[in-house]
């Protein structure tokens, strides 16, 4: 009996996921009618410095073992932070340049479908960088390189605003990145 | 007739002929040459009622009916895997780099729910003495698992890469999800109660089926909704930002 009840509570907890995941894709409609609104200031170059081997191998050589770890988890959190915040970022942009695929302009059409590869790819990146960054701050002493976040969000960044030039020459939403 | 044979009745025969004017509606708006494993699902459902209705009102027995309640159900969960299958092709289409993680996806769900489905079945005991029905229901389960546990996956990457669907894939993955999971559910009360063809476990089944007709109905009747958004102009101050990345560009 107890095994039928766990079971057939899994099963419903199932459908509510279900159901929840699929409740998620009206969100999403909602957050394209002010992309701005939901896009988060991400500063390239400060991600880079958080995240590069140099800066960690002085910091390593300047600071007390303890230390060091302790700034290095400092770093790794807020790198975390920034990655975050560009996969949201490219989140939004991938909804908004989806629409502009199936623009009648090709060159609107082209440079939408770049940016939801660029999106799609810093998705992708965000997905295994996240996870490494965490592996970095538990072994603070690990080698880890998501610099291809930075390089993807720049690229990425750049045909946002070629997008929005195409498709609204007096708005955009560039600003945001 | 009693209230409750009513109701069965209307269970069992309405959604199939719900399904008709879906096979039609497809055909007519050809949207069937987008999700052909979906038609091929819906006509094999019409086409297996036919059958079965056919044998509930000949005088030729249940265990003629169980047999062919059981091979329908191996096809129409072959065909079900076909279409989630497919709902996976649409997003690999669509956006071309997912090519590769989709698959991935899908595979590694398989093997993974597989274990699950293993597990479920192994620890599930026999309810009745013949072993071909058996194996039917322990099937059944097993399928549900995979083909809910695929929906899921495919839902949570749909929503992680905030793609799009569109209108039809969404209701056909809605539907058959409710239902994987539904099934997934009264299989095991099923299993508890030690008899197939609980009358009010058969009437939830049976309701959940209609209601996920009636959503495939809602998605697959209707026309594309076309995504639109509106960009708010951007305020005064920011025109300087947009101006630098502008001349950013131009001088790359």
């Amino acid at each position: 009996m107890t095994t039928t009840i766990i079971l057939v509570v899994m099963s419903l907890l199932a459908l509510t996921c279900l159901l929840w995941l699929a409740k998620g894709r009206t969100v999403s409609a909602s957050i394209l009618q002010n992309p701005t609104e939901h896009m988060r200031a991400v500063d390239v170059e400060a991600f880079r410095n958080l995240v590069d081997p140099d800066e960690e191998e002085f910091l390593r050589a300047h600071l007390s073992p303890p230390e060091f770890r302790r700034i290095q988890r400092e770093r790794l959190r807020a790198a975390v932070e920034y990655v975050s915040c560009a996969a949201q970022n490219a989140a939004i942009l991938l909804r908004v340049a989806d629409a502009g695929r199936r623009s009648s302009d090709p060159a609107t059409a082209q440079a939408a479908e770049k940016l939801v590869d660029n999106a799609i790819r810093l998705r992708l990146y965000a997905s295994l960088a996240i996870p490494r960054l965490y592996m970095g701050m538990i072994l603070p002493g690990a080698h880890i390189s998501p610099i291809r976040i930075a390089e993807s969000y720049e690229q990425m960044t750049r045909l946002v605003v070629l997008l929005g030039c195409l498709q609204y020459p007096t708005r955009g939403i560039s600003a945001a990145l | 007739m009693t209230v409750s044979s009513a109701v069965s009745y209307y269970l069992w025969v309405v959604p199939h002929v719900l399904l008709g004017t879906i096979v039609f509606g497809m055909i007519r708006r050809r949207s069937y040459r987008h999700f052909p494993m979906f038609l091929l699902y819906t006509v094999f459902e019409i086409l297996q009622f036919g059958l079965l209705f056919g044998i509930s009102l000949s005088p030729v027995g249940l265990e003629s009916y169980k047999h062919a309640y059981s091979i329908g159900l191996g096809f129409s969960a072959g065909v079900r895997f076909a279409v989630i299958y497919e709902l996976y092709r649409h997003f690999s289409r669509r956006y071309p780099t997912l090519d590769g993680p989709g698959r991935y996806l899908f595979c590694g769900s398989i093997v993974v729910l597989l274990v699950i489905a293993t597990a479920v079945g192994v620890s599930a005991p026999a309810t009745s003495a013949n072993s071909f029905f058996n194996a039917t229901y322990a099937l059944d389960r097993a399928v549900s698992v995979l083909q809910a546990g695929l929906l899921i996956s495919l839902f949570a990457f749909s929503r992680y890469f905030a793609l799009s669907w569109r209108t039809h894939a969404f209701g056909i993955a809605l539907g058959l999800g409710i239902f994987a999971s539904v099934e997934l559910a009264t299989s095991f009360v099923w299993l508890h109660l030690g008899a197939f063809g609980n009358r009010a476990v058969n009437l939830f089944t049976m309701a959940t089926y209609h209601l996920c007709v009636l959503i495939w109905m809602f998605y697959l009747l209707r026309p594309e909704e076309p995504t639109s958004y509106i960009l708010n102009p951007l305020p005064k101050h920011d025109l300087d930002v947009w101006n630098n990345e502008l001349q950013r560009l131009v001088q790359r």
